[in-house]
């Protein structure tokens, strides 16, 4: 965390120092709403999967605002392979820069730009700070609609890469650029104005870093942000020494690369002692052929995401924050993968670098984790010619699931993944409304099949998607966690797993997991299904009255209060108390039977 | 409109109940203990110690916080909903969002009516308002039948795209009166006619939930008042700065959510317009949080995108009804200082609140707030505190800071200037984010501040904002109840209708407008107010195609499409197609001012809405006359610390002996009974006709 530049070494008062690094936040924070307010597509402005940040000129993230927990690690990569490219004195005030290749850290569609803050008359020959974003743009060309599939092969596929670029050279647009890129996009009107947006929100943002050197000077400016980034180490401290120190391990599998069947295998150990928290991804499946890769700075997110997850979920964040993680993923797997490999749905396994030490160690942090959720964020692309306007629409969105049950409570229906954040659902009246669809269910997933425990996890979401536009249109989707269902905890049950059924006009139902390029006639629906968490705890260990309520809710039969929980429902509503005891206790000498014969 | 009568407004506030009373131009103030148990008893105190007899009244204006009580404390009516088939859970569904992202064991709103209470009837409507599949009548049958057997009788009924055809709502309303006619009915599309069917189901939801409280509240009220001689008119404040009869508040009770704060709002807004300041910040600190909201042109900023009970950690419940657009942060006098995990010194939001209340009312407190720092740093009078109804012990609030100083290894003075460096930007923080964050520049506003904390925080905070002048009205600590005093009655009405805003569009758009025009005549004629004293004010949510959220611009009105508002009796085209030109240009400048860019793309419409209000008899806003000098208007000097300006000896005045268009320079301090302004070295105040105190800076 050195700078090279010269700071005076008087000392901050700690007041000082929170107001300076509370205004940066907000600065953030203003830049980050205002791209989400004006932005063009619809991944933008409700699923917010976009981050805007500041960071030094070291590459240190000084504040950063989120809508999605993906970007957390990214925007310190786009910076200083920014400033290692054009040099620490490469930069003039007005330059945007812009990148979306694997040192954006993500796939293509998440573009990148880097604007460096200057203070006039200040006589500095290169910028101390960096305001920094990176947005997910709708289109950018490459083989399909919506640029990410699940089935290319190389990453030219999957669009028009930005290899670091100034889209803006000292405040004077670079029109060459600006006509490159709207060459690449099916989408022109929304991309650019997209871009237009992610710009703009920059410019506010250096703006108010701006008037913050301005009121208390670089220099103290520059001690803040030092002192801040050792707030953030010392603040996540004696929450590291909190944690069970040991060695644990898990291992998992995604279900297939979308160009073969194979499942691929991924482990981590989790190593963990009172200052630091190591996890060594050593012993993962290499980089396949199909998109479900993830580069580096991806996993790294995900990794980082559930290191504050386990220390201080609510706690503002910064590089220093980060000190305490030791991260070791062998280059050339899945999970740190390595250009020209495709890296469309990095989703997919950069989850899995969250989910690993997570399923390592839930039972020993139950106060911070619950079992197993749905994982993928169970991405769609719907598109077509709406007949209404003639115009074309795309709609990428991803897709709520169920969250795993806790040691304490029952897991959370229908919720973004932990990739995604504060992700809006769109409505189902918005949805109709700009696209030529229309939904026949909007539901819970129930009676729930799956994901039973003595704590219950949420149920899935089941929504209906019927094409209704005479040209009909098309579907794309990568719903991981199909094959390989989410893990349970302590004796609970897994849960069902993704899936995909379209429903054809000629009455036909094909199960899929992952489409591209799907057509969908007028009239015909895709019915997603995401899955429920798993369960937590022994189904015949739960308060039969909670059964009761779970009945009376209808999220389970009678059946399967019967079978899953031996609480046996009365006729008349009501629990038969004599008979539950007596149908549990069989079920425990039958599971242990079944125990001894398999002993 | 009469003159020389008794208009009298009562405002339930977290720890008193405040009552203004203005009689033939003169204020008289009251407050009693607010009673949590039964909010009216409180109200009713007030009434009877007030120096005004009750029979005189002319008209009653109330702010209650009846019902967000009954939402917070989960006391409502047990609710059904009947809903389409396959959506009755999108109350579980939410948006599904996790915005405390890093919390890996998040926990979701709990809905309002638990799902085995919700009902789903075969009936589908498109977004252009067609009917797909016709309202199954047996179904809503069947489904009346059973919530009556479960002993419900509040129901909430919200079908998909309601708001586009209302047609399948109201037919169920019928089949309710015919087989249930006690049932308390909720129809979606009433509340709000716009689209997002989680937020409108939610909203109407919340209205059958509270309905019960609200209407006991009142009849309660109301039978105080029918007792007690009250005849004049009785209103009730709504959360859209405007007022309803006590009948209409029982049909939407929901809109009366934040009936209290909107009340300091809208006064901030009528004492700036009355001195020809019409931008104005309005600020209002009291014992737990500050609030505060931007006036344009005289205008309150209304939204409905309203959240209840979120934060960071919770996403809450959204409530779709017109509500004035307040940022409130927990700031206030009762914040308490403290050291978090990482060393890092933070103020509130916890509040020490009226009990046991900062340190130095020596109730038991023990922690630092920011009253205790006040004290010490000789901002506020130990011996005049609520005009001397309790004296303030200086030593225990010493003693509250000193363990944070001998955290930080500093002296208890230090520690003081940082606490109020740290509330101070907080503060500073929420005024940015309703003005500069917006686009608005702050050096074009004056500040109105208020609450009991408002007056010792304004002038730094108006210093550093960069505002043209920080105003304290008189009675600030009764300031919501003043402003309740202004209003008119208002009602807001909305439809959801997106389609590209060119010129052509104008006759469609009109036919429209003069739609939700004929239900304002119509429900205001229900309560015997005609066309001519209803006036109406248009504007568009429009946004560039493809754009997710809007903005939203006024539309001017009238044959010659310039007026802001048109009286409802005149017959005139709402809107004509040179005022769609006119509109798009304004969105383009709002555009321009909010996010810094404007494109040239085609604009589209989403929601057309319309402000219908009717004035109500209300007091002027009259001159103050007042003899005296300066000098004679100075009690003591003290000592005040102000931070980085200096420890200076500063004069007390007495502001009620302030004369009128004095000036007089800082540094000051201005005690009055419940309020206590600080008038910075470098600053000057003085006294306007209306005796509010402006404070400017002084050039140099």
């Amino acid at each position: 965390m050195s700078h090279q530049t010269n700071r005076p070494e008087e000392s901050l008062d700690p007041f000082t120092r929170e107001v300076i690094t509370n205004a940066l936040q907000s600065a953030a924070e203003e830049s980050f709403i205002n791209l989400g307010r004006t932005a063009k597509s619809s991944v933008i402005y409700e699923t917010l999967d976009y981050a805007t940040g500041i960071v030094d000129i070291d590459g240190n993230v000084v504040a950063q605002a989120n809508g999605v927990p993906g970007f957390l690690g990214t925007l310190k990569f786009c910076v200083a392979d920014t400033v290692e490219k054009f040099g620490r004195d490469g930069f003039e005030p007005g330059d945007v820069v812009m990148l979306n290749d694997y040192h954006g850290g993500t796939h293509l569609n998440d573009v990148a730009m880097v604007a460096p803050v200057f203070l006039e008359g200040d006589g500095r020959d290169e910028p101390v700070m960096f305001l920094a974003s990176k947005a997910h743009w709708t289109d950018i060309g490459g083989k399909d609609p919506g640029s990410w599939t699940t089935d290319a092969t190389s990453i030219f596929q999957e669009g028009i890469q930005y290899p670091m670029v100034k889209l803006y050279d000292g405040g004077v647009e670079n029109e060459a650029v600006a006509d490159i890129v709207a060459a690449n996009t099916r989408m022109p009107e929304m991309t650019l104005g997209d871009m237009q947006a992610q710009k703009a929100s920059l410019d506010v943002g250096v703006e108010r870093v701006q008037d913050i050197a301005r009121e208390y000077g670089w220099d103290t400016l520059e001690t803040a942000v030092d002192a801040w980034l050792e707030y953030g180490h010392d603040l996540v401290r004696d929450a590291v020494e909190a944690l069970p120190n040991g060695t644990y391990h898990a291992q998992d599998y995604l279900d297939d690369d979308g160009i073969t069947d194979e499942p691929i295998h991924v482990e981590c150990e989790v190593t963990i002692t009172d200052e630091t928290v190591t996890l060594d991804y050593t012993g993962t499946d290499p980089e396949t052929e199909g998109p479900v890769n993830s580069p580096y700075a991806a996993s790294i997110s995900d990794v980082r995401s559930f290191f504050q997850a386990i220390t201080l979920p609510s706690a503002p964040t910064n590089e220093g924050f980060f000190e305490p993680l030791e991260v070791i993923i062998p280059e050339g797997t899945v999970l740190n993968a390595t250009k020209p490999a495709p890296i469309g749905t990095d989703w997919e396994s950069s989850a899995m670098a969250a989910e690993l030490p997570w399923k390592a160690l839930a039972p020993h942090l139950p106060d911070k984790l619950s079992a197993g959720h749905f994982t993928s964020v169970c991405a769609t692309i719907v598109g077509g010619t709406d007949e209404r306007t003639g115009d074309d629409f795309l709609v990428i969105e991803p897709q709520p699931g169920g969250w795993g049950a806790c040691a304490d409570r029952d897991g959370a229906d229908v919720l973004v993944c932990a990739g995604d954040g504060d992700t809006l659902e769109m409505p189902v009246e918005i949805m109709e409304t700009r696209f030529p669809l229309l939904f026949g269910q909007f539901a819970l997933d129930t009676p729930q099949e799956a994901g039973h425990g003595r704590f219950r996890a949420g149920t899935g979401l089941v929504q209906d998607y019927t094409m209704y536009n005479e040209s009909g249109g098309f579907i794309t989707a990568s719903f991981g966690r199909s094959e390989y269902p989410p893990w349970s905890v302590d004796g609970g049950q897994k849960g069902d797993g993704n899936y995909i059924e379209l429903l054809r006009n000629d009455g036909s139902v094909e199960r899929a997991s992952k489409l591209t390029n799907e057509p969908l006639a007028d009239g015909e629906t895709a019915r997603l299904v995401t899955s429920s968490g798993g369960g937590w705890g022994d189904p015949l260990e739960r308060d039969p009255k909670r059964v009761l309520e779970d009945y009376r809710d209808e999220y389970i039969t009678p059946e399967i209060a019967r079978d899953v929980y031996g609480v046996v429902i009365t006729n008349s509503d009501e629990i038969d108390d004599a008979a539950t005891e007596s149908l549990r206790a069989e079920k425990r000498n039958e599971s242990e039977a079944s125990e001894h014969e398999t002993k | 409109m009469r003159e020389n009568n008794t208009r009298v407004a009562v405002d339930i506030g977290g720890t008193f109940t405040d009552l203004v009373a203005v009689t033939d131009g003169a204020l008289s103030l009251e407050k009693a203990s607010t009673t949590p148990d039964n909010f009216a008893n409180g109200v009713i105190a007030t009434l009877e110690k007030s120096s005004v007899p009750q029979s005189a009244i002319d008209q009653f204006v109330h702010g209650t916080t009846v019902v967000i009580n009954a939402v917070t404390e989960r006391n409502g009516e047990r609710c059904a909903l009947i809903t389409t088939e396959g959506f009755r859970d999108v109350l579980d569904i939410t948006r599904a969002n996790r915005p405390d992202m890093f919390n890996f064991r998040y926990e979701k709103p709990e809905p309002f009516v638990p799902r085995r209470d919700r009902f789903e009837v075969g009936e589908r409507v498109d977004q252009a308002g067609t009917v797909l599949e016709s309202l199954s009548e047996s179904a809503v049958k069947a489904a009346v039948e059973e919530i009556r057997d479960r002993g419900i009788d509040t129901i909430a009924v919200s079908y998909l795209h309601a708001y586009a055809n209302p047609e399948h709502e109201l037919r169920t309303r019928e089949i309710i009166a015919e087989q249930f006619p006690e049932a308390y009915v909720t129809l979606s599309h009433e509340l709000t006619g716009e689209y997002r069917e989680y937020e409108r189901t939610n909203t109407a939801v919340l209205n059958s939930y509270v309905r019960p409280i609200a209407d006991e509240y009142l009849t309660t009220l109301e039978s105080h008042l029918d007792v007690n001689g009250v005849e004049g008119n009785r209103y009730v404040m709504k959360s859209n700065a405007g007022t309803s009869s006590f009948e209409q508040a029982r049909q939407s009770p929901i809109e009366m959510v934040e009936s209290g704060p909107v009340g300091g709002v809208f006064g901030a807004a009528r004492v700036g317009t009355n001195i020809g300041e019409p931008n104005v910040i309005s600020f209002d600190m009291g014992g737990t949080t500050a609030k505060t909201s931007l006036i344009e042109d005289g205008n309150v900023d209304i939204g409905t995108e309203y959240w209840l009970e979120s934060s960071r950690q919770h996403e809450g419940y959204p409530l779709q009804i017109p509500v004035v657009d307040i940022v409130e942060i927990g700031a206030g006098g009762g914040s308490i200082a403290w050291i978090d995990q990482g060393g890092s010194i933070n103020v509130g939001p916890e509040s020490a609140g009226a009990d046991p209340g900062p340190a130095c009312y020596g109730q038991g407190g023990t922690e630092p707030t920011v009253t205790d720092v006040n004290l010490l740093t000789g901002r506020l009078n130990p011996e005049y505190f609520l005009g001397g109804e309790m004296a303030l012990d200086v030593d225990q609030a010493e003693a509250a800071l000193e363990p944070v100083a001998d955290e930080f290894g500093t002296s208890v003075r230090e520690t003081a200037h940082g606490i109020l460096r740290v509330v101070n930007s907080n503060m500073a923080n929420a005024l940015k984010q309703v003005s500069l964050q917006r686009g608005y520049d702050p050096r074009q506003f004056a500040m109105v501040a208020s609450g009991g904390a408002g007056g010792l925080h304004a002038a730094a905070l108006g210093r550093d904002l960069g505002v043209k002048e920080v105003i304290i009205p008189r009675a600030p600590g009764q300031f919501s109840a003043w402003g309740m005093l202004l209003t008119d009655l208002r009602r807001d009405y909305v439809r959801t209708w997106v389609r590209p805003f060119e010129r052509e569009a104008a006759p469609a758009v009109n036919e429209r407008f003069a739609e939700l025009a004929d239900r304002a005549v119509a429900e205001f004629g229900e309560e015997d107010i005609p066309p001519a004293d209803v006036s109406l004010e248009l504007s568009v949510d429009l946004r560039y195609t493809g754009q997710e959220h809007t903005v939203q611009t006024p539309v001017p009105v009238g044959n010659d499409g310039t007026d802001s508002t048109v009286s409802a009796a005149s017959g005139e085209t709402l809107l004509t197609a040179d005022a769609i030109g006119a509109t798009i240009d304004r969105f383009h400048d709002r555009h321009e001012q909010a996010y810094t860019f404007s494109l040239e793309d085609p604009v589209e419409l989403v929601n057309v809405r319309l402000a219908a209000t009717a004035e109500a008899a209300k007091p002027t806003i009259e001159p103050v006359s007042r003899d005296g000098t300066v000098a004679g208007a100075t009690k003591a000097s003290r000592a005040v610390d102000f931070d980085r300006e200096g420890t200076h000896e500063t004069t007390v005045y007495e502001r009620d002996s302030i004369p009128i268009d004095e000036p007089v320079s800082g540094p000051a301090i201005i005690e009055e009974p419940a309020c206590t302004t600080l008038v910075h070295p470098g600053q000057g105040f003085r006294l306007d006709e209306y005796a509010n105190v402006r404070i400017t800076e002084e050039t140099q």
